[in-house]
């Protein structure tokens, strides 16, 4: 009897030619010398206020760690994500986020980079983003499952944090009216 | 007909429902950071606010006290303003206890049958203490004979104690330490609620500032003696920079005790002034841990600190009168004394407090603190000398005064020999030096950066840096520094690698919900263990939200308040931008102009928008004259006759006009004669290099003293030309927006939150 001829073990690639995997674009380095400025100078007094809030030196030297940059550019206006921050940081190790400082000169192009960022999110993206979870498309979702995802997924959020946020918000049902949910962040 | 959805299509249909939900909830979680940094923006800009006007208060009392001392030097002895204000420099004490004994006596006040309040026998029981508590919970006060009974077995005690506490702790006793109280008994009772009440088994050290700005700082003080009183060897107070007199004139301390025993307040005060100077220094656990009120120096020394006589030191503002060395003759011939020493005083007095400047370099502190510093040690060389042939000569006057005429107060061998020892021991170090060491000890605050220099935020102790701190514990062999002062926004605050702590007990000091309360509690081990928390149910009612709307809401309108003060200045620095006169000027010069008046580092252009409500043109300038008008605080009807910039002069200055009324008014009972009402007007007038006519003073004595009597009521003045809005922020007590809970449902509706 002939061999049957027995088939190639499979590789593990498919027989197909699959498509190459796209490779995850390879973010470069955030250059802040690449980043041109274009704040007006009314902009940049503004940022020089704030920055000064958040500078806890005692002689104002106009310094502030790197932990607090995420925070100044969100108090500033931005939403950025943990992510978009680290990055413009140029992934500093996490000891690191106490100890190394930043000037208001460095400062600026990383809040460029950020201002410059497409999809900021708007107020109806925001409750688009909601409706996800709106299962019985009346205008509330379960304050339970928000919660639940808001710890889990994504950015993920600590059980505190989540618990400020939903504060007061849910009604005897423990349902949230998204809409006004997202007028009530929205207007701090 | 196809089956449907393929598998592989449900897959990516259910995948892609997985993406959008995590994009959703990416989304949800940005906007949530956001949020939370933008309010984190708001409270730190609000407590920037809070606290840039307590602390320029504290300074410009200093400056005051300052200005008043440089008047005693300088004017003749018969002058009218010196008379007016020479008591409060003068020591006015009798050497002699026995006499204090006496003033203080207590026995002849009857306590009537319709009183309410607690009674109390010696000695105090345990059980007395507890209903002293209670009554005080239940807004109670306690008669008059009590407090002073309390407060002379008080000062018999305090008498007794070192200046430095030594205490240890044991397997079986935790030791608990609180910070500042500041007259707020309600965070006291929830201390006692959570910690139990002091005992033998259950110590407790309290780190000064028990007084002011809070409406029962009596009450916080009898409930501390009382337990101090108990347990001696268990309840250890520290004295801080309140607990003196010069600070409770302006921070409500001497009111609330002339308000709430109005016959017998006056004997209440001066017999807490002597309390005040008899409180240790600091407190140190297991020779490892120092407790003490506000920090250290680079010159501080616990062994000078042992030393010293720290009684000598009513105030912690007021540099020592050689009073050690002329004891023998000390005052009921006072006017003698001011003459003779008059000329050391000035430069004593001048030196070591730091005077308000905008702060320089770090280099050029250095250089005027050393330059301070030799200053001084000539100047005390001299003066030395100088006390050291006047002490010679004065006794020689005294013992022929002494062998003609009848004074009441002989010499006694005790004081001689003090006079030799005092000599002795100013060989070593001076009394200023004692004195830098206690005002240091009480005004210091910690700094990030190293070395050390003068505090012109507050005006008085130093900035120290954790070199500082990492030499003097060496130096002394200690471990940890736990020190109050500052207010927290989490009640404590570790700095200087940890080495130091501080400890804040006041929770809601700016406003409902600005911040929590602490206390520590320390077993064996000497780790500190910190339990926090917040008085009044509103506040955790209160989203953070609502509370950071609330106490941003309050600091705005104590700014308003203070813009419009300085109308006039800032008038005029607004014109100096605004050459042609056009009424408008741009964003940034507006924010520098305000900061060239107000000097309170505040960040004014990120505060424009809650300041300046009224429009701005589109390319971003301001009406200042519109800006104004919408500032305005209305005046009373009775004072519209009253000009104006004098009325913005006497708002502006009110805190300063109040304590100079205080000052003024010597036997403490709340009225000064009109006589003393114009010299004070011209008192403020030099002080403030104003011109106030006599007309104009005139009008408002007039005004204000309604039944002719020829005297008149400060608090009634200052109420009349709304200078004290109850409701004020500055003026501690309880507010309008210490709502109750069904107000709350009003908030919640507020859009303004």
């Amino acid at each position: 009897m002939a061999p049957k001829k027995k088939e190639e073990p499979k590789p593990a690639a498919p027989a197909a030619p699959k498509p190459p995997e796209p490779e995850p674009p390879k973010v470069p380095e955030f250059d802040p010398t690449s980043v041109t400025l274009e704040f007006t100078p009314e902009q940049i007094e503004d940022f020089k206020d704030a920055f000064q809030l958040f500078d806890r030196t005692p002689t104002s030297e106009m310094k502030i760690t790197y932990a607090q940059c995420g925070d100044l550019i969100r108090a500033l206006g931005q939403n950025p994500t943990n992510a978009e921050i680290m990055h413009v940081l140029g992934k500093p190790k996490p000891e690191d986020m106490q100890t190394k400082m930043l000037d208001f000169d460095q400062f600026l192009p990383i809040h460029q980079h950020i201002c410059r960022a497409k999809d900021r999110g708007t107020f109806e993206d925001f409750v688009e983003g909601l409706r996800v979870f709106d299962k019985e498309g009346n205008g509330t979702v379960m304050g339970a499952e928000l919660r639940h995802v808001l710890a889990t997924l994504g950015e993920k959020m600590r059980e505190d944090e989540v618990e400020q946020l939903m504060q007061n918000q849910e009604d005897a049902n423990g349902c949230i009216n998204y809409e006004a949910f997202v007028k009530y962040l929205l207007s701090s | 007909m196809g089956c449907g959805v393929t598998k592989s299509d449900q897959f990516h249909k259910q995948s892609g429902k997985a993406v959008t939900t995590i994009k959703a909830a990416v989304l949800i979680q940005r906007w949530y950071r956001q949020y939370v940094a933008r309010t984190e923006m708001r409270r730190r800009y609000t407590w920037h606010i809070f606290q840039s006007i307590e602390y320029s208060g504290e300074q410009a009392q200093i400056k005051l006290y300052n200005f008043l001392g440089y008047l005693m030097d300088n004017f003749t002895p018969s002058s009218n303003e010196r008379n007016l204000i020479s008591h409060i420099f003068r020591e006015n004490e009798v050497c002699r206890d026995a006499e204090w004994e006496r003033y203080f006596s207590y026995e002849n006040i009857e306590v009537p049958d319709i009183y309410s309040g607690p009674h109390l026998t010696f000695p105090l029981t345990v059980e007395q203490a507890f209903g002293l508590v209670e009554a005080f919970r239940n807004k109670k006060q306690l008669h008059s004979r009590y407090v002073l009974q309390l407060l002379l077995e008080t000062w018999k005690l305090l008498r007794m104690l070192p200046n430095i506490s030594r205490i240890s702790t044991c397997h079986s006793k935790e030791i608990t330490i609180c910070g500042d109280l500041h007259g707020q008994l309600e965070d006291l009772l929830l201390i006692f609620y959570k910690n139990g009440m002091p005992s033998l088994e259950n110590p407790y050290v309290f780190n000064g500032d028990f007084v002011d700005r809070g409406r029962d700082s009596i009450e916080i003080l009898l409930i501390l003696f009382s337990f101090l009183i108990l347990y001696p060897g268990d309840v250890h107070l520290n004295r801080g920079n309140h607990e003196d007199h010069i600070v409770n004139l302006r921070y409500g301390f001497t009111k609330e005790v002339l308000t709430k025993y109005k016959l017998h307040g006056k004997r209440i005060l001066k017999l807490l002034q002597k309390i005040f100077s008899w409180l240790p220094l600091a407190t140190v656990i297991d020779q490892k841990v120092l407790v003490l009120h506000g920090g250290i120096s680079d010159t501080t020394d616990l062994s000078i600190l042992t030393r010293l006589d720290r009684h000598t030191y009513i105030s912690a503002l007021r540099p020592p009168k050689k009073r050690h060395m002329s004891s023998a003759t000390a005052s009921i011939d006072s006017d003698m004394d001011d003459d003779i020493w008059s000329a050391n005083r000035m430069s004593q007095r001048r030196a070591s407090l730091t005077y308000p400047k905008p702060i320089g370099t770090k280099e050029c502190f250095h250089n005027r603190s050393l330059q301070d510093f030799s200053e001084r040690i000539r100047a005390n060389i001299e003066a030395l000398e100088m006390c050291k042939r006047q002490v010679h000569a004065h006794a020689q006057a005294q013992d022929q005064a002494q062998a003609q005429a009848q004074t009441n107060s002989p010499i006694s061998s005790s004081d001689v020999d003090s006079v030799s020892l005092s000599c002795e021991s100013i060989r070593s170090y001076t009394a200023k030096d004692e004195w830098r060491q206690i005002l240091d000890l009480l005004w210091s605050d910690p700094m990030t950066q190293d070395g050390c220099i003068p505090n012109e935020v507050r005006g008085g102790g130093c900035y120290w840096g954790p070199d500082i701190t990492e030499d003097f514990l060496l130096r002394h062999n200690l471990q940890l520094i736990i020190r109050s002062h500052e207010c927290k926004q989490d009640g404590y605050e570790f700095c200087h690698n940890r080495k130091v702590l501080t400890l804040f007990s006041a929770s809601n000091y700016y406003d409902v919900g600005s911040n929590r309360g602490a206390y520590v509690k320390m077993g064996p081990d000497l780790v500190p263990l910190v339990f926090q928390y917040q008085a009044s149910n509103m506040t955790r009612e209160l989203t953070v939200r609502q509370s950071v709307g609330r106490t941003e809401r309050s600091a705005l309108k104590v700014l308003r308040e203070q813009l419009f003060a300085h109308k006039s200045d800032l008038m005029s620095a607004f014109k100096k931008f605004d050459s042609d006169n056009t009424g408008f000027v741009p964003l940034n010069d507006w924010a520098s102009a305000v900061e060239s008046v107000m000097h309170l580092d505040l960040p004014w252009r990120m505060l424009r928008c809650q300041l300046v409500t009224c429009k701005t043109t589109s390319d971003g300038m301001i009406d200042y004259y519109e800006w104004f008008s919408e500032l305005a605080i209305k005046g009373h009807k009775d004072t519209d006759h009253i000009d104006q910039s004098l009325l913005e002069t006497l708002y502006r200055h009110r805190s300063t006009l109040e304590t100079i009324f205080r000052m003024v008014d010597t036997d403490n009972s709340g009225f000064i004669t009109i006589e003393d009402f114009r010299q004070t007007w011209k008192l403020l007038s030099v002080y403030l290099k104003m011109e106030i006519t006599d007309e104009a003073i005139s009008d408002i004595a007039v005004t204000i003293d309604s039944n002719q009597d020829g005297s008149i009521d400060i608090d009634e003045f200052m109420e009349a030309f709304r200078l004290t809005d109850k409701k004020s922020r500055l003026e501690r007590g309880r507010s309008m927006f210490m709502v109750t809970a069904t107000d709350l449902t009003k908030l919640e509706g507020d859009p303004n939150i």
